[in-house]
């Protein structure tokens, strides 16, 4: 027998309500609640407030004619002098451009590299040759540059085992380690040699967290290596891939100072000069230095603070989540 | 040339001052200023016075036994041809001190345990007194002491080579806001308590005060550090490995020309050999080149940048590169000169003058090359001109104390100071500089000291105890063969060593002066080691002249006049 629902006699039309956010909590209430969380921070914001923004309060120094000397309020305001300093000098300029170009040629070859080995590294399914092959990549992170640039002179110095194994082939020297046009593919080698597999740990942790039923399904489905990589594989791992790149170009004008100082002799300043080593030898080894370098360093962090701001703009006008979540 | 021991052109007080020169102090005596509105940055100038009545009084501290050779130090010190063994004692009563300190230092040898038993001898030798030496390597030590210093984090004291202070800016300024005045301790009669301090004389003391007010520079001079060595006679060497040219059938070469063809004929990139090392301080001297960058041509000061000598030296070096002749890590941080020497890799290359006498007892006493031999070679011509050779003078460096180290234990280490004082021939410069016999030194068959293993492996070219001061006079060390031919070359150079025409001054160059030198310093080796073209430094200098050269000229030019008269 078929049963058939009486309709239900016409009511009045519910009273319309606006969609409401939840009420928040009273802070007290939620300190109540959160305070185990609230205590594990504060070491952390210990930590920041002695170590980074007390220090970054004496910024102020960049706008002083600062002498260690005399108290810090006792030293002269002279606005943006140590800036104008900076800006019109032509090795300043220099050593911007250099830095520039560095940055660069680290977001384009090493930080796609590390993409590449994670990939890679992901593809083998021995977990021994995966643990073998992934110490040995990483492991050179944790060498000095010191000892980084060492290696590379012993392998591809002029008298080094290169150089000797191409005369005694009866060719000339390797000049690589001190020819200044190719400094920029020495960096290159010595970056990726010592930073690409420390980089590549967490996009192997993104790409450990994408479920392995879609990669199955996407079999099932007929679709090759190349489009399960295309398809599944950069897809899921895209929102850390944009959260690294900004993250790095945040810090794009601090591109590292021993590598370059230590090659400083061999390729000479020209080609080695980045900001990092222009506030060493202009600044704290010179009569301007702590406000001259202050500024070259205030320079660097709101340069670095509007291109990460940049970034995560664009970042969440395409839709991903950038840095933090926008509500 | 040394401050001159007459004292003639210093005896005149404050002759800067009443010229209108000024004595640098505390806050920098502004000559030039090189922006209205930042301070810093600005030349200065003090006065060595061997006149100031804060000196100690100046009592002679006799040598035990008198030398084989007499010399005329410093510029030709003397020596021992045979080692006074057994040697004097020079402090008969050690004091009784219990005191613990830290003293940083620049080093080059291997670095000492804190328990290393030199240490804990020396700590009983110099009468208790317990030092940590925190060792740094040199190059980095003259840079990283720039931060330690200004943040006062340097122990209780610091040593610093005169060289060193380059790396600082406003050098004056730092000494006496950062350093102890130590003038009331060291003032007057101290023959009783440090009789070998007293022995240093009157020309260390002089260089190791600093005034504090510029308005005041007699008045409110200090001692602010205890000299080391008082240098003097040729500077350093260039030493060629004696064996290796007589196997080759080469002369010593007399002229920059004969070193270019000896280096031809002997060097073989594809055989991994290059006949020299390195040149690049020694090597200005051959083209007659200044060693204070400044000569003066009867009107003004000209720097070696802007004449036709410097071009020279500039195409002889890039020559070195072009065709192969020098070792290829030179002018890396991997260039090693004493074992390429000692291992024949390379004939020739520049150091102080202990390779001289070092590397050749340490050769003899391993037996690995019973041929070997060095020797230095002269003063080098270029184009049939009349010879020159750099000269050492002032004072090496300082023993600075922390400002507020308290007076008794400044005495303390001054106690220990006093030790180190001792010249060679004391029993004290034997254990300062070869350790104790059986540990790290024993007498070889001449009866000299000579390094065991274990002191070439953990001792050799510390620098420890030997920071804590110069000794009363610098006599030359070694085997009785090197001593007699340091001794004969000494002689024979005297007439071609250059003398310092800012004698008596202490003058710090203008910052934009300094700035415009290094950038100028970094285009010229581009140029030497091929990254640059011999056709840039023209341009190079014109733009040295334009950004701080002409304002560094303007600067010496004037200290230059006042103190000469002209």
């Amino acid at each position: 027998m078929a049963v058939t629902a009486e309709p239900a006699a016409p009511t009045a039309a519910p009273p319309k309500t606006r969609a409401t956010a939840p009420r928040r909590k009273p802070l007290r209430h939620r300190l109540r609640l959160d305070w185990p969380l609230v205590v594990l921070t504060v070491p952390a914001l210990a930590q920041l407030a002695v170590f980074f923004y007390a220090p970054s309060a004496y910024s102020v120094i960049a706008f002083m004619d600062y002498s260690p000397y005399r108290s810090l309020w006792e030293n002269p305001i002279v606005g943006f002098t140590h800036f104008q300093i900076l800006f019109e000098d032509p090795y300043f300029v220099d050593a911007l451009l250099n830095t520039l170009q560095f940055a660069f040629a680290q977001l384009l070859f090493v930080f796609p590299t590390s993409i590449g080995l994670a990939l890679l590294m992901h593809s083998v399914i021995s977990t021994k040759l995966r643990s073998t092959f992934q110490s040995i990549v990483y492991l050179p992170y944790f060498f000095s540059w010191v000892l980084v640039v060492s290696v590379f002179t012993q392998v591809l110095g002029q008298d080094g085992l290169f150089s000797r194994w191409l005369v005694g082939m009866g060719g000339d020297r390797l000049d690589i380690m001190r020819d200044p046009d190719s400094f920029m593919f020495l960096a290159w080698l010595q970056w990726t040699w010592k930073d690409a597999g420390w980089g590549m740990i967490i996009f192997l942790a993104a790409l450990a967290s994408i479920n392995p039923a879609l990669y199955e399904a996407a079999a099932v489905d007929g679709a090759n290596r190349w489009k399960r990589l295309w398809h599944i594989t950069l897809p899921s791992i895209r929102p850390v891939i944009v959260l690294l790149l900004i993250l790095q170009l945040g810090s794009i004008l601090s591109v590292g100072f021993e590598q370059y100082q230590l090659q400083r002799a061999s390729v000479g300043w020209g080609a080695s000069e980045v900001l990092d080593t222009f506030v060493y030898y202009r600044t704290i080894l010179s009569a301007n230095g702590e406000s001259l370098g202050t500024a070259a360093g205030l320079f660097k962090g709101v340069i670095g603070l509007l291109l990460i701001l940049a970034a995560n703009n664009i970042a969440h006008r395409l839709g991903e989540q950038g840095i933090y979540q926008k509500s | 040339m040394p401050t001159p021991s007459d004292g003639s052109l210093f005896r005149r007080r404050s002759l800067l001052k009443a010229a209108g020169i000024g004595t640098a102090g505390a806050a920098g005596f502004p000559l030039l200023s090189a922006c209205a509105e930042v301070s810093g940055g600005e030349g200065n100038v003090q006065e060595v016075d061997q006149t100031l009545d804060i000196l100690p009084t100046y009592k002679e501290w006799p040598l035990p036994i008198e030398p084989d050779l007499v010399g005329e130090p410093p510029n030709h010190p003397s020596g021992y041809l045979a080692y006074p063994n057994p040697p004097a004692k020079a402090i008969a009563n050690p004091p009784s001190n219990s005191g613990s300190y830290q003293v940083y230092v620049p080093n080059w040898g291997p670095a000492l345990a804190k328990d290393d038993p030199y240490l804990l001898a020396m700590q009983e030798a110099t009468g208790g007194t317990k030092i940590e030496f925190v060792q740094s390597d040199g190059e980095a030590f003259a840079e990283a002491s720039t931060q330690w210093i200004q943040a006062e984090e340097f122990g209780d004291a610091i040593f610093m080579f005169g060289w060193m202070t380059n790396s600082h800016a406003g050098f004056n300024e730092t000494v006496v806001n950062r350093f102890a005045d130590i003038s009331d301790i060291v003032s007057g009669d101290i023959a009783e308590r440090w009789p070998l301090l007293a022995g240093r004389g009157d020309n260390a003391w002089a260089d190791s005060v600093w005034s504090s007010d510029p308005e005041d520079p007699v008045g409110s001079a200090g001692i602010y550090g205890v000299p080391w060595g008082l240098l003097g006679g040729p500077s350093n060497a260039f030493f060629h490995r004696a064996d290796l040219l007589a196997e080759g059938g080469f002369a010593v070469p007399t002229t920059v020309e004969e070193l270019l063809e000896t280096a031809r004929a002997w060097s073989d990139d594809k055989a991994g050999r290059w006949a020299i090392g390195g040149t690049d301080y020694i090597s200005k001297a051959w083209f007659r080149l200044e060693a204070t960058g400044w000569l003066w041509d009867g009107s003004g000061l000209v720097h070696n940048y802007e004449r036709s000598e410097f071009k020279e030296w500039v195409e002889f070096q890039r020559t070195l590169t072009d065709e192969k002749l020098r070792h290829p890590s030179v002018g890396s941080a991997d260039f090693d000169g004493k074992t390429l020497h000692r291992t024949g890799e390379i004939l020739f290359d520049q150091d102080g003058w202990s390779r001289w006498w070092q590397m050749t007892q340490e050769v003899r006493a391993t037996g690995e090359n019973p041929a070997f031999e060095l020797g230095p070679v002269g003063a080098l011509t270029f184009q049939g001109r009349e010879p020159m050779y750099h000269s050492a003078w002032g004072v090496g460096g300082w023993l600075f104390f922390r400002k507020d180290l308290g007076e008794d234990a400044i005495a303390e280490l001054l106690d220990v100071s006093n030790y180190v004082a001792a010249p060679y021939g004391t029993k004290e410069y034997e254990t300062v500089q070869f350790g104790f016999e059986g540990q790290q030194f024993e007498y070889d068959a001449d009866g000299r000291p000579a390094l065991t293993e274990a002191g070439v492996r953990g001792f050799q070219d510390s620098l420890s105890y030997t920071a804590m001061s110069g000794t009363t006079e610098y006599l030359l060390e070694g085997p009785a063969d090197v001593i007699e031919a340091r001794f004969a070359f000494d002689e024979a150079i005297l007439p071609y060593l250059d003398t310092n025409p800012f004698a008596g001054l202490r003058l710090t160059s203008p910052e934009s002066g300094t700035n415009a030198g290094s950038v100028f310093d970094e285009k010229v080796n581009d140029i030497i080691y091929g990254r640059a073209e011999l056709s840039e430094l023209d341009g190079a200098v014109a733009t040295w002249k334009s950004e701080g050269g002409d304002e560094a000229r303007e600067f010496y030019e004037k200290a230059y006049k006042q103190l000469h008269g002209e």
